[in-house]
This record gives structure tokens, C-alpha cells and sequence, in this order.
């Protein structure tokens, strides 16, 4: 009975001693950035500036998002309570799981500062700080919840990459992100989304120290390498009838593979209907979850924790017999495509006035074609195995409209199949496929049995008029 | 511009189960306000208040759809109302929308209010027409059946007829804007149809309503847009091609798809010198024109001696210029024989054509399935049907974006599937019992195998059920789960507790007959 308050008065204390300390430690970044037009991929992009937060680490420098400083082209940074702006630049930025580490080019800047130091996972419904510079003032703001729940969240950074995530009952609001949420003066964690008012009430995310530690790591070496996966799928077996019929016994043991996707580590190695029993020596629960450091996680947080050209140990049973195979853990492509990307200019090639671009996230929320051929092909990417045959899907996004290509409507936002005979698979096979000479460009999509034929002569005499009046400064951005 | 980083997640939270109700399609009451009682106030037109009075009849019709997502039950019951236009043979037409689905069908007249209630004796979903028989066979004595007008020019005027709830015949005067092959609802088949700007008041009972001139037929009303006062008429030569065709006769079809040929560089690139002409994008396997040996890239040129423009329109005597597809779909009847001038390759050919309808055993997802029950299959709590356009439709107006991605995709690229794809079967949903435990929130998948055999259709999928393997139902879905198992003992036991537990009439109904 007693414990109860004396524990509650240890908190306030720690707390009111931590404002002082983190206030030496807390930056505040103002980023002017350039989001490239993927509707005019020639042009720079509209310049436009935010704040965030960011907090001092080991080895003088600066950890916040990745979405506060995507696209920046400048960068500048302010410690609490000095008025005098440094300049900024980037070192490693992890747009799969939201971090980035700043530098400043100023030695001076680290003066009188403190690097925060990194604690473990905070215990369900303990108490923690938020320090921001969230909107209703420009100094900073120190906010209060506990932790509400640990789990996998969508990184909405990124969209398509989920990690270990931790939401908390205090306010975050547009401005926290990047800065670090304290608990008995360590950093627990970096507050970086949260759901609007409308949607949810006092719900708030932090990226947890696993997953900052594990960045640091993987940038020990110089670049960053992004996470690692399995790139398959698998689903409960909880069913009796299931496990009697692949020889389980009803031990609760074990997840069925459903998709392996081909090009991934687990390509031919892991088959479909295979049961994952273990991982590195974990026991799998037949919901997909495993025991670690005493809390049941799903299984992919083992990979989680890894890096490129490590290995994971899986103990499988296929057709009746236990089998240990290893996965060599590389790249994580082709997903690639279906998430947002950043610090990229859009690939493109004009040619008579139409403009042919790849396909990916960034293109189909700037378009939004509402094409159905093209959303099966996008959605489908990776499930039906469609970048086999065309790592980039390579579409017609724009017509400039000229005389030369007043028939073209027609074929807006086809995928484009052949160039006088040579097949696409990519952005440059376009361009090249244009650059030999031919008195007739034959354009074949898929899907549609008439080709888009533009004559040679037409294409040249109205070359230098589309390219003035429509202000493309360059015709061809072939570089990723 | 400062904008302060967080990322706001807008997503609302995911809802367990989806309920879309299907809105019923209601073509003429528009939701939108009424537009202001504007009353035409030209001198009514004497001839088709004569034709009111003796060729029109209020039609009352209690449909009642089956439930795709429950296909052992039935939606509630709906009421529509609408005014048929009496034609030779002694029977009301109207549009097949209207009696869609019906369970009674009732004839009025609009003076007496003296009533008979009448069967469907012919309906088609193509061209959406119906004709009604009164079961009173003294019922229409003293009637005059409406003659069809033959012929139709844009500005002509005609006059629409409505019923007031007294019996007085309500008259408005449009004009013709549009005459056009357009899309037909139902089928999605296009055929002429007119366009009419008119006027007209918000009243009960407009689901249909015949358009008149000089006494005589011009057309039914199928939809009307309040908004831009505008009314799709189905056109007299669709109606006569309805009433010539023999009972169950669908409307030929050529079986291409073709593009305008507008554009002079292309013209050039094929070497066509011709003027107009239009270009064969496909030809689809089993249609009239591949029976005829139209190719893929071939220019028609002309249809019987017509020329077709660049855009496919030819002079007809009696509309002006309208697509091509107009002699082949509805002035041509199944068997005619046509001949086309192609340009293939640099040559001026011609090539005689039989008009077939189409082959109706390679279409994977059907458009529609009016007036029968839908098939399905229950195992041990799993819910099994085939993919037709109709389910899809379940998931509301905006379908496309709102129900399950592959089975859109299906739905919309079924010609390009493998010609021996068969239907597609579909774990619909799970009802949940002891032997599905663990697959409660499958949903919306695409079975390829039972029990080891393949699955193109819910009859294999009921035959291959019949013989599980070493004591289970191994069903496999193209998408994960790819594998689930039943327990066979446990299903066949329990067959009864699963008919009581969610009052399953029966536990499969295939070709509309429910099995014992």
C-alpha cells in the first residue's frame, strides 16, 4: 500500500530533474526542402520549409526522423535557449524506420551540450516525458503520458514497413517528431506519428530503442543497409484438423508458410505449406509469436534485429519431416516499389510530347490514375510475380498536348509493352529504344491490340516548340 | 509556408466485417430534389392524350433479389412502379428493371383503377425490355395496341407519359438531343438508344414511362438524370428487334473490339489510303467475327455496301449517322449474314459474316443473374459460390474501389484469362463451427483445388467434396491461406447443428435446384 505513492513521488522528481538535462541535450531543425513534382519530373520541385525535433546522441551527433529532413535541401539546427542557427547536414537517414543522425559542421555547436543516453523498453503503463517543439509556441514543450501498449505498427513514413512501436498517452502533436521521449533520464524512445484528434484520442507513437540501436549499429559502417526480411508469409494453425493432417500434435507449435515471394532470401529455400516450428532456436507459437526477453513478439523480430548478410536459422517440417535450413538475409526488393520514397528525382522520358515514367508509390499518389489495369499491376507487383518480367512498369503519365500527338488520349497511363519491336522492362530501355533512328515509333501497350505510332518527322519538327512552351528543361532523367 | 512534422494517421480504424448493402438501383427516382413543378403549358398534344387513354397502363411490380452474400435468402421485398405501353400480340411492354426479380406483377388501368395481375412472358436483360400478359384474358378488350415509330431525327420532339395518382394522364414534352449506340444497363450492351431533354416531375410510380409522337410509340424511358433533366430512351429498333426475335434469343453479337481511326499518322503507318475505315483492336475467340475469319488489325471499311467513317458511323435512312454496330447488333437478327470490307495488309477484301449471340460458356463472371437463385455450396461452415458481376455488386455503388481487389480484376479481365479457366469459386465467407476454428476472418479467396482436384466450378468443387483425402477437406486458395483442412467425419456429422445453428435451408443449390 505504501509503495504506491513513494513510487509516484520518484517519478515527479526524476522528471522535474530531467527537464533541466534534456533541455542541454534538445535541438530544434528547421528544414527548407524540395519535394520533387512527379506530375512535372523536370522541375525542381516547390521549396517549402518545417520544424522538428531532434536530441543530441554519442559522437556529436543529432538523431531525429527521417520525414523531418526527407527532401531537405538546407538544414538548420538551434540548441534550446541559443538563438544562433547552424547550418546542418545529413549523415545517415533510414527512411524504412523513420531515423535519421545529423551532423554540424561547427564543432562549437556541441559546446555546453549533453549526448542523451539510449535505456531499454519502458514497462507497460510507466510513466515518460515528451519533449517537442509541437505547434502553440515556438520553445519547447514538455509533454506526459505513460505507456499505453508495445507493438507492431506501420511505419506511416514509409508505408510499407512495420517495426516494434510503442504508443503512449501523451500529446504529440505536429512538431514532436524527432524528439525523445525520457524515462528516469534516459531516452526511451523518438515520438514520431500519431493519429489525428478526429480519428483517435491520446494516441501517440514512439520508435523504440531496439530499433534506434539497431540503426546506430547498422551505420557503424558507413552507409546504411535497411532492414532485412524473410519476404514470406505465413497463418495461424490453431485448427485441430489442420495439425492432424500435416502430423502435428496438438501442442499449439508451429505457422504455415502461404507465399514465398520469388527473388526473396527465402526464395528456394522455404517452399509454400512448409511449417516454421523455430526460429534461431525460438519455439513458434502456432500464432506466429515467440518469447523474447520475456514478452511474446511475432516472429519476424528476430529478423528485425539483424543485418544485411547475417542469417537466420528456421526448423521446418515439410511433408512429415523436420528439416533446419538457413536463410542468407539480403535485400528486400522488389518491395521497394510499393513504398514512398525519398531524397529521389523522378525518372522520366519525354518524347513527342509524351511523357513516360516508371511506376511507384511516389507516381501513384501524385496521379492517382484510377486506371484499372495499372492498379492490378501496381497492387499485384509482387504477389503475381509481375516484376519478373518487368522490374519497372513503365507507363505513358502525360501528354503534352502538340499536333504530334493529338490521338494519344487514348493510351494515358498504359503500360508500355514494346518499342518498335524491343521489349520494355525499364526506364532506360524507353530512351534507348528512341534514341535509334526509325521513320516510325512503333509504341505497343499492354492491353491494347492498336499500337501508338508516331511518325519520325513529326516528333522532330515539333521537338524544340513542345520543349519551350511547356518549360521542360530536360527531356530524359534516367539515374536511381 | 512552416509545416510542423508528425505524421497524422487518418485511417479509420479497420472495421471487423464489412456489411455493404447494395442501394437498390433505382434509374428514374433519383435521390436528388425534385426539380420545381415546371408544367409545360403548350397545347396538350390531343393524338397522344388519345394513345394515353387507350394503349397505357400503370404496372405494379414486388420484386425480390436474392442476397449474394447469404445467396439462401432473399433481400426484402421492393416495390416498383411504372407505365407499360400496350404493343401488338396482346401484351404490355415495359423495361425488364422493372420486373426484375418479381414475385407478383399487377396491371392497372389508369382510369378505372381496374386491376389484373400478369405474368413475365418474355424478358431480356440485353436490350432491358419485358413484355407482361394479363392472366385476365379479357383484360385489355377495348385497348388499342401503340404502332412503333420508324423513323427519328435529332430535334424531333416526343411526348412522355405519366400517370397522376386520380388517373390523369400527366403529358411532357421533350426533344431529342442524341441518337446513339450507348451502353444498355444490365448487360452493358451497346445499341441505339435516344436521348431526351425534358422536363419532367418527380411522381410515383416512373420506373418506366413511354415516350410517344403522333400516336405512336417512340420509345421507353430507362433512366432520367433530374440534375440535367435528361431521359435514355430505349429506341423503337430495339424494341421491334425484341419483339421479332423468337423467346430466349439473344442479340447478336460480332464479338470485336475496335478503335476510331482518326489519328493520320497512324492512317499512314498502315499504308490506308481509304478514307474512314476503323481498326480491329481484338476479336474475341468465339464470336461471330472470328467465325469469320476478322482479324486482329484489320480496317472495316464498310458493312453491306456502307461506308464507315473514321469513327464508325455510317448514314442510316432513318437516324443520321450512327456506329456501325447498330446494323450488326439490332437491324441484323442471329443468322443474318453481312458481308464487311476489310483493308488487310495493303489489300481491299470482302468477307462474309454469320451473326451468332454469344457464347455463353466461356463467360467466367456473369453481368447479371435476374430471376434465378444463386448456386452455392456449403462445407462444414465455409461458404462457397461462383464470381459474377452481381456479388461484386453487393459491395455498393462503388464496387470497383470497395470490394476485393483480385476478384475486380477478375471480373474486369475475364477475356484474357486462359480459355479453360472455368468459372472462378470463391470461399465467399466462413460461418463459424468447431471444424473452422482458426479460419473465422477467411474471406474473398479463389479456390483452386479440392481434395486434390481442380476446381472450375461449384459442381467439381460438390463433386470433389465427396472424396476427401485420408479423412480431410484440403481446399487450396490462390491466396494465403493457400491451404486450410476440414475435419470429413467431424463435417459429416455435424451437417444438421450447422443447418440449425444459422437456418440453412439446404446445405448446397446448384443450376438453381437444391439438393436433398
Amino acid at each position: 500500500m505504501l509503495r504506491v505513492p513513494l513510487f509516484l513521488f520518484c517519478v515527479f522528481f526524476a522528471v522535474g530533474l530531467q527537464a533541466v538535462e534534456v533541455a542541454e541535450s534538445l535541438v530544434r531543425i528547421e528544414a527548407t526542402s524540395q519535394e520533387p513534382n512527379y506530375k512535372a519530373p523536370w522541375s525542381p520541385g516547390e521549396v517549402s520549409s518545417g520544424v522538428g525535433a531532434g536530441f543530441i546522441v554519442q559522437g556529436d551527433r543529432i538523431l531525429t526522423n527521417a520525414h523531418v529532413v526527407s527532401n531537405a535541401s538546407f538544414l538548420t539546427v538551434n540548441k534550446e535557449g541559443d538563438p544562433k542557427p547552424y547550418a546542418a547536414k545529413v549523415l545517415y537517414v533510414a527512411h524504412d524506420c523513420d531515423l535519421a543522425l545529423l551532423s554540424v559542421d561547427r564543432a562549437e555547436f556541441f559546446n555546453g551540450t549533453t549526448a542523451l543516453e539510449l535505456g531499454d523498453i519502458p514497462a507497460i503503463e510507466s510513466m515518460v516525458s515528451v519533449y517537442g517543439y509541437p505547434i502553440g509556441g515556438k520553445r519547447l514543450s514538455v509533454t506526459r503520458g505513460i505507456v499505453s501498449r508495445i507493438d507492431f505498427q506501420t511505419y506511416s513514413h514509409s508505408g510499407m514497413d512495420s517495426h516494434l512501436t510503442i504508443q503512449i498517452d501523451a500529446a504529440i502533436n505536429p512538431g514532436n517528431s524527432g524528439g525523445p521521449v525520457m524515462q528516469k533520464g534516459k531516452v526511451v524512445g523518438v515520438a514520431f506519428q500519431g493519429y489525428s484528434g478526429d480519428v483517435a484520442q491520446n494516441v501517440g507513437y514512439m520508435i523504440p530503442t531496439p530499433v534506434v540501436k539497431r540503426f546506430f549499429k547498422d551505420v557503424e559502417d558507413g552507409k546504411y543497409d535497411r532492414y532485412v526480411d524473410l519476404s514470406l508469409t505465413f497463418d495461424n494453425l490453431f485448427n485441430p484438423a489442420a495439425r492432424k493432417a500435416l502430423g502435428l500434435p496438438a501442442d499449439d507449435v508451429g505457422v504455415q508458410v502461404g507465399t514465398v515471394y520469388g527473388g526473396g532470401p527465402s526464395d528456394g529455400i522455404i517452399k509454400a505449406g512448409d511449417v516454421l516450428m523455430g526460429i534461431d532456436g525460438l519455439r513458434i507459437a502456432s500464432d506466429g509469436t515467440i518469447k523474447l526477453d520475456g514478452e511474446s513478439v511475432p516472429l519476424t523480430e528476430v529478423v528485425e534485429r539483424k543485418f544485411k548478410g547475417e542469417s537466420a536459422t528456421l526448423d521446418i517440417l515439410r511433408e512429415g519431416s523436420s528439416l533446419q535450413v538457413k536463410i542468407p538475409l539480403r535485400d528486400p526488393w522488389p518491395f521497394a516499389l510499393q513504398s514512398k520514397a525519398y531524397d529521389e528525382k523522378p525518372q522520366f522520358v519525354v518524347f513527342g510530347g509524351l511523357v513516360f515514367q516508371p511506376v511507384d508509390k511516389n507516381f501513384m499518389d501524385a496521379y492517382q490514375p484510377g486506371n484499372l489495369r495499372l492498379d492490378y499491376l501496381f497492387d499485384f507487383f509482387v504477389e503475381d510475380g509481375i516484376y519478373r518480367d518487368r522490374p519497372q512498369l513503365v507507363v505513358l503519365s502525360n501528354i503534352l498536348a502538340d499536333a504530334v500527338n493529338a490521338y494519344a488520349k487514348d493510351f494515358l497511363f498504359a503500360v508500355v509493352d514494346e518499342i518498335n519491336g524491343q521489349k520494355i522492362h525499364r526506364i532506360s530501355d524507353v530512351a534507348s529504344a528512341f534514341a535509334k533512328s526509325s521513320n516510325y515509333y512503333v509504341i505497343q501497350m499492354l492491353g491494347i491490340g492498336r499500337p501508338l505510332v508516331l511518325e519520325r518527322k513529326a516528333v522532330e519538327e515539333a521537338r524544340s516548340r513542345i520543349l519551350q512552351r511547356y518549360g521542360v528543361t530536360s527531356e530524359q532523367y534516367l539515374k536511381k | 509556408m512552416i509545416r510542423q512534422f508528425v505524421f497524422l494517421l487518418l485511417l479509420t480504424p479497420l472495421l471487423a466485417i464489412a456489411e455493404p448493402k447494395s442501394p437498390i438501383n433505382h434509374p428514374y427516382a433519383a435521390a436528388e430534389p425534385s426539380p420545381s413543378p415546371v408544367e409545360k403549358t403548350e397545347s396538350p398534344d390531343q393524338e397522344s392524350r388519345k394513345v394515353a387513354e387507350s394503349s397505357i397502363l400503370r404496372v405494379n411490380s414486388t420484386n425480390q433479389a436474392y442476397d449474394f452474400f447469404q445467396p439462401w435468402l432473399k433481400k426484402n421485398p421492393v416495390s416498383r412502379r411504372g407505365v407499360g405501353a400496350l404493343v401488338q400480340g396482346g401484351c404490355v411492354l415495359v423495361t425488364a428493371e422493372l420486373v426484375m426479380n418479381s414475385n407478383f406483377v399487377e396491371l392497372e388501368k389508369a382510369t378505372t383503377a381496374e386491376k389484373s395481375s400478369a405474368t413475365v412472358e418474355r424478358v431480356d436483360y440485353d436490350c432491358n425490355l419485358a413484355l407482361l400478359r394479363p392472366n385476365d384474358p379479357g383484360f385489355l378488350e377495348g385497348m388499342k395496341p401503340l404502332t412503333l415509330e420508324k423513323s427519328l431525327r435529332v430535334g424531333n420532339e416526343a411526348t412522355v407519359l405519366q400517370l397522376e395518382p386520380n388517373g390523369e394522364i400527366a403529358q411532357t414534352i421533350g426533344q431529342i438531343t442524341t441518337i446513339s449506340v450507348g451502353s444498355y444497363p444490365l448487360e452493358n450492351l451497346g445499341l441505339l438508344l435516344y436521348k431526351l431533354r425534358v422536363p419532367l416531375q418527380q411522381r410515383d410510380g416512373s420506373f418506366t414511362l413511354p415516350a410517344v409522337s403522333d400516336g405512336r410509340l417512340v420509345g421507353l424511358l430507362m433512366r432520367f438524370d433530374a440534375r440535367s433533366q435528361s431521359a435514355e430512351l430505349i429506341s423503337t429498333p430495339v424494341i421491334r428487334h425484341f419483339l421479332d426475335s423468337p423467346a430466349k434469343a439473344r442479340f447478336p453479337r460480332m464479338g470485336i473490339a475496335f478503335s476510331a481511326l482518326r489519328d493520320p499518322q497512324f492512317r499512314r503507318f498502315i499504308g490506308l489510303t481509304e478514307p474512314g475505315g476503323v481498326y480491329v483492336n481484338e476479336v474475341s475467340p468465339h464470336g461471330s467475327a472470328a467465325e469469320a475469319g476478322i482479324k486482329k488489325g484489320d480496317v472495316i471499311l464498310a458493312l453491306d455496301g456502307r461506308a464507315i467513317d473514321q469513327d464508325g458511323n455510317y448514314e442510316d435512312p432513318n437516324f443520321g449517322r450512327v456506329l456501325f454496330t447498330h446494323l450488326t447488333h439490332t437491324v441484323a437478327q442471329v443468322g443474318s449474314e453481312l458481308t464487311f470490307t476489310i483493308f488487310r495488309k495493303g489489300k481491299l477484301i470482302k468477307v462474309p459474316a454469320r451473326l451468332r449471340a454469344p457464347d455463353l460458356s466461356h463467360v467466367v463472371s456473369d453481368a447479371q443473374l435476374a430471376d434465378q437463385p444463386p448456386d452455392y455450396v456449403v462445407l462444414g461452415g465455409f461458404v462457397f459460390l461462383e464470381l459474377s458481376r452481381p456479388y461484386l455488386q453487393e459491395w455498393g455503388n462503388d464496387w470497383v474501389n470497395d470490394a476485393p481487389k483480385r476478384l475486380v480484376y477478375y471480373d474486369a479481365f475475364q477475356n484474357e484469362l486462359p480459355e479453360d479457366r472455368g468459372k472462378i469459386v470463391i470461399l465467399a465467407q466462413v460461418l463459424p463451427v468447431p471444424e473452422t476454428l482458426g479460419y473465422e476472418s477467411i474471406r474473398n479467396l479463389v479456390v483452386t483445388q479440392v481434395n486434390g482436384r481442380p476446381v472450375r466450378s461449384l459442381v467439381d468443387l460438390s463433386e470433389a467434396a465427396k472424396k476427401p483425402l485420408k479423412g480431410f477437406h484440403k481446399i487450396e486458395f490462390e491466396e494465403d491461406p493457400k491451404t486450410v483442412f476440414l475435419d470429413a467425419a467431424s463435417v459429416e456429422a455435424n451437417q444438421k447443428a450447422l443447418i440449425e445453428r444459422y437456418s440453412l435451408p439446404s446445405l448446397q443449390r446448384l443450376k438453381g435446384k437444391k439438393s436433398p
